[in-house]
């Protein structure tokens, strides 16, 4: 008798698969339930940002923006505004930095929590979805005191903020500080302290440090890698240089650290967030720019750092009121390139794990 | 009170007595038609109940009310959930094997019947009194396999098909250790009758005797029901819904009452083998200790699935063989030793 | 700033070997060079002693009307120097030698030029389309390109052809 070969068996994940974040498509070829070979399929959600804003003004595209990254607009709002700014050589004033700032930051602590509520989820770990997504509503409430809307906050433009935030904003804004700790507890007692959890997410989808560097990837992923890297220590942009912060590293380069690493980060925000409202000035939110945005020609990249990553925007102006091109410098497209590498030779449990510790927001990939 | 906890076997002789020999053939198959009415009224209602619970309790775990909608506290959304697969359209997939598409939710239904058939339910209120109870009981729930196979082979879809070999390879493995978990209980009792193994926990139930044994059997009870956190089969985040993928309306309804139905027996089977069934303080009947009981196992394994994550295959794998089968030979071992020096002290 | 002038004599150095120009706006150093000798220079910036260039940021195509260019936003993890790259290319015949050997970061992003701009990479392993479906046609981002689908640019055209 002779031993057969099995037929390897190819599988069709997405887009519409319960742990496909948004609409992502990989084909996965499977030995039995071990990977042998991924390939990502993209494009199911591309709405052609770069072309539709090269046919409306500067400060129309912002809404476009707060559709990137949904989990965290306003960081995308920043990036843009902040690189419109930077062509035309605009000085905000000192209030709407600190607010950027907060709510930049507020934003990373949201989009981490639907991270760590996410990868809890793709485990089956029901009840630790729920937590952080309790957590997650009460920044989304002050969002909308704000902003008006929960999610596509749209609250930044160029030359400041929209809106100066209600009085009623400054206590929640506390309490929720104050109740993070707590949450975070919480949290690492529903499922990072489980040890099937552990099981699963330790020395599970190695990225080593120089694979890292080598697929340009950037953000928490290339920290949990054991790279010490960060946009807001390398090239201080906004008022990063005045506060008081750490940058978390870790040096596990696995699912594990990926995700715990998120933890770290909600702590360090919620120190920056303390020392933004401690020393914020009074003043206007909004300085003095002309009606119709018209920047000099010329070119500009600036990038700042996004929950998940680099977020660079490369603007090309030819000096009129219309951008020439405007590229958008995704941070989870260049960081879903590990994704084949990694999963390589793990079980299809672990390649969603993996996915999910990634924190691919499909808005953004496929801008 | 001793009317009380004897009404049903009052009932019973009452019925018998209608006919002319209260133990002709004719009596006895009236009695069994009404056994297995009621076995039947017993799985429906349970899943009925059940599935509602289990939302209630997934609200309670994550911090959210659960169904509240329909009825005093949501009470009716079971009923209207059933109403609504009724009205669904009833699909099979192209290039499905009908015949065996067809036929394994029935399958699946039909167990937890077979089952709960040998449970005694009260003192000699078992509906069938088998002397190979325990042996009966795991023979049957073993076919369960077969069906969540025929549905993931039958539907032609990969998702199923890896569901359905995630299965066989997980329940097959769990057998073993569930079976031989109960082996220390059966060398105690020297019997493999529900009914005899009842009797003999009228002073301490063996739950004190065994605890390792209780511990390896929900365990392993658990891993055979496909309830978290051994829920690979129908891994949502991975096999989409595993071998119920293609399945719509009352097939897939019928999937779910033996998923409950089947998750009732057992708990029913630890129950009597390890918690003492329906013995309990006199204060209640019998039949109430023992719904009682059941319905803490139950409880407890809808609180792991909330709170627990997907354990992944190889360490599923290893549990079973790894872990929990040395741990029941073990327990096997000791449970002989502790005879042979119970028997030496006391005979000696 | 000593950071800025040792690179800036590399960038210069470099410049003079691949026939580039060297500029610099809002500070960053612009280096800009013919597509032929793109993975000369990439691989001379990645090696630049003691303020190498090893972290590709993004690679982006540009249309410039009268030429398209691939952009290399280069930096590194370990310090401040920055550094921005062109490569100008042919508008008829848009190829590049792919930086996939030196970067393996570059797949996407040149797969993504390519499916935006119709830019063909040498020596890329999988270049196919990454957003757009895969019998699609034209390049989005080009300039020329008509965003209205074929039907309705046909009767613009037509109506335009009737007055």
């Amino acid at each position: 008798m002779s031993i057969k070969e099995t037929e390897e068996l190819i599988l069709n994940m997405g887009p519409q698969h319960p742990s496909m974040h948004g609409l992502f498509r990989m084909v996965v070829h499977l030995e039995g339930e071990t990977i042998t070979k991924i390939e990502p399929k993209l494009g199911y959600l591309h709405r052609g940002m770069e072309k539709l804003a090269e046919s409306r003004t500067y400060a129309q595209f912002i809404p476009y923006t707060d559709r990137l990254d949904y989990l965290a607009s306003p960081h995308n709002n920043w990036a843009y505004v902040q690189t419109v700014e930077k062509l035309m050589g605009v000085e905000i004033p000192e209030r709407a930095e600190y607010l950027r700032v907060i709510f930049g930051e507020l934003a990373r602590i949201a989009s981490h929590q639907v991270m760590i509520a996410s990868t809890a989820l793709d485990m089956a770990g029901w009840s630790a979805w729920s937590y952080a997504f309790r957590d997650r509503e009460r920044i989304c409430d002050m969002y909308e005191m704000t902003a008006g809307s929960r999610l596509t906050v749209n609250i930044m433009r160029i030359g400041g903020m929209s809106a100066e935030p209600p009085e009623e904003f400054w206590p929640a804004l506390k309490s929720f500080l104050d109740d993070t700790p707590e949450m975070l507890e919480e949290y690492y007692g529903i499922f990072f302290g489980n040890e099937i959890a552990l099981g699963r997410l330790k020395n599970v989808g190695i990225l080593s440090k120089e694979m890292a560097e080598n697929l340009s990837i950037t953000g928490p992923v290339l920290r949990a890698s054991g790279v010490d890297y960060d946009v807001r220590k390398a090239e201080p942009y906004s008022i990063y240089d005045r506060f008081d912060f750490k940058v978390p590293v870790r040096t596990g380069c696995d699912s594990y650290d990926r995700t715990i690493i998120r933890m770290d980060e909600i702590v360090e925000s919620i120190k920056i967030i303390k020392q933004a409202v401690r020393d914020i000035p009074e003043g206007p939110v909004m300085a003095k720019v002309p009606k119709v945005i018209k920047p000099p020609a010329g070119e500009v990249y600036h990038r700042v750092e996004n929950p998940k990553g680099e977020l660079g925007f490369y603007i090309v102006s030819d000096g009129t009121t219309k951008p020439s091109r405007v590229r958008i410098r995704p941070a989870t497209f260049i960081n879903l390139q590990m994704l084949p590498i990694v999963a390589l030779g793990w079980k299809i449990q672990d390649v969603v794990a993996i996915f999910a510790t990634l924190d691919a927001v499909l808005g953004e990939v496929d801008k | 009170m001793e009317t009380l906890n004897n009404l049903f076997l009052i009932i019973a002789d009452a019925i018998r007595s209608l006919f002319a020999d209260p133990h002709s053939v004719w009596a006895n198959l009236t009695m069994d038609v009404i056994n297995f009415i009621i076995v039947v009224v017993i799985v429906v209602l349970a899943a009925l109940i059940l599935i509602l619970l289990e939302r209630k309790i997934a609200g309670w775990t994550s911090q959210r009310p659960g169904p509240n909608r329909l009825g005093p506290r949501g009470w009716f959304q079971t009923i209207a959930d059933a109403l609504k697969l009724m009205g669904k359209e009833d699909v099979t997939p192209a290039g499905a094997d009908k015949f065996i598409f067809k036929i394994a939710p029935m399958i699946i239904f039909c167990l937890p019947m077979m089952t709960l058939a040998v449970i005694p339910y009260g003192r000699k209120m078992a509906p069938i009194n088998l002397d190979l109870g325990i042996f009966y009981f795991v023979a049957i729930s073993s076919i369960s396999t077969l069906a969540f196979v025929m549905a993931g082979w039958g539907s032609n879809n990969k998702y199923s098909l890896l569901g359905g070999m995630r299965a066989v390879a997980q329940m097959v493995s769990y057998e073993i250790p569930l079976l031989f978990s109960m082996l220390g209980v059966v060398m105690i009792t020297q019997s493999f009758n529900l009914g005899v193994i009842v009797e003999a926990q009228a002073s301490v139930p063996f739950i004190i005797l065994q605890p390792l044994a209780f511990v390896i059997f929900i365990i392993a009870g658990l891993a055979e029901l496909n309830r978290a956190p051994f829920d690979l089969v129908e891994a949502d985040q991975e096999v989409v819904a595993g071998p119920f993928t293609e399945y719509t309306g009352l097939r897939w309804g019928l999937f779910f009452l033996g998923e409950y139905g089947n998750m009732t027996a057992l708990s029913a089977l630890a129950a009597t083998v390890f918690l003492g069934g329906w013995q309990g303080p006199a204060i209640l009947p019998g039949y109430v200790w023992f719904f009682m009981k059941v319905g803490v196992i139950i409880f407890f394994m809808m609180w792991v699935r909330w709170t627990f994550p997907r354990i992944r295959i190889d360490h599923l794998m290893h549990l079973a063989w790894k872990v929990l089968l040395p741990l029941s030979i073990l327990n096997i071992l000791l449970t002989g030793l502790g005879i042979y020096i119970y028997r030496f002290v006391m005979g000696g | 700033m000593e950071n800025n002038e040792l690179l800036k004599r590399q960038v210069e150095e470099l410049a003079s070997r691949v026939n580039g120009e060297v500029e610099e706006s809002f500070g960053v150093l612009v280096l800009t060079v013919k597509a032929p000798y793109i993975t000369e220079t990439l691989t001379a910036a990645k090696q630049f002693a003691e303020v190498p260039c090893d972290f590709l940021h993004d690679l982006c195509g540009l249309d410039r009307v009268e030429h398209f260019e691939v952009v290399y936003q280069l930096s590194s993890l370990r310090g401040p120097q920055k550094l921005r790259v062109k490569a100008l290319l042919n508008r008829e015949n848009p190829v590049v030698d792919s930086v996939t050997r030196i970067w393996q970061g570059a797949n996407y992003l040149e797969r993504e030029a390519y499916d935006m701009f119709g830019i063909i990479f040498k020596g890329h392993p999988n270049l196919k389309r990454i957003y757009m479906w895969d019998d699609f046609e034209g390049y989005p981002l080009r300039k020329d390109y008509v965003t209205e689908p074929i039907e309705v640019r046909n009767i613009v055209r037509q109506r335009i052809e009737g007055e």
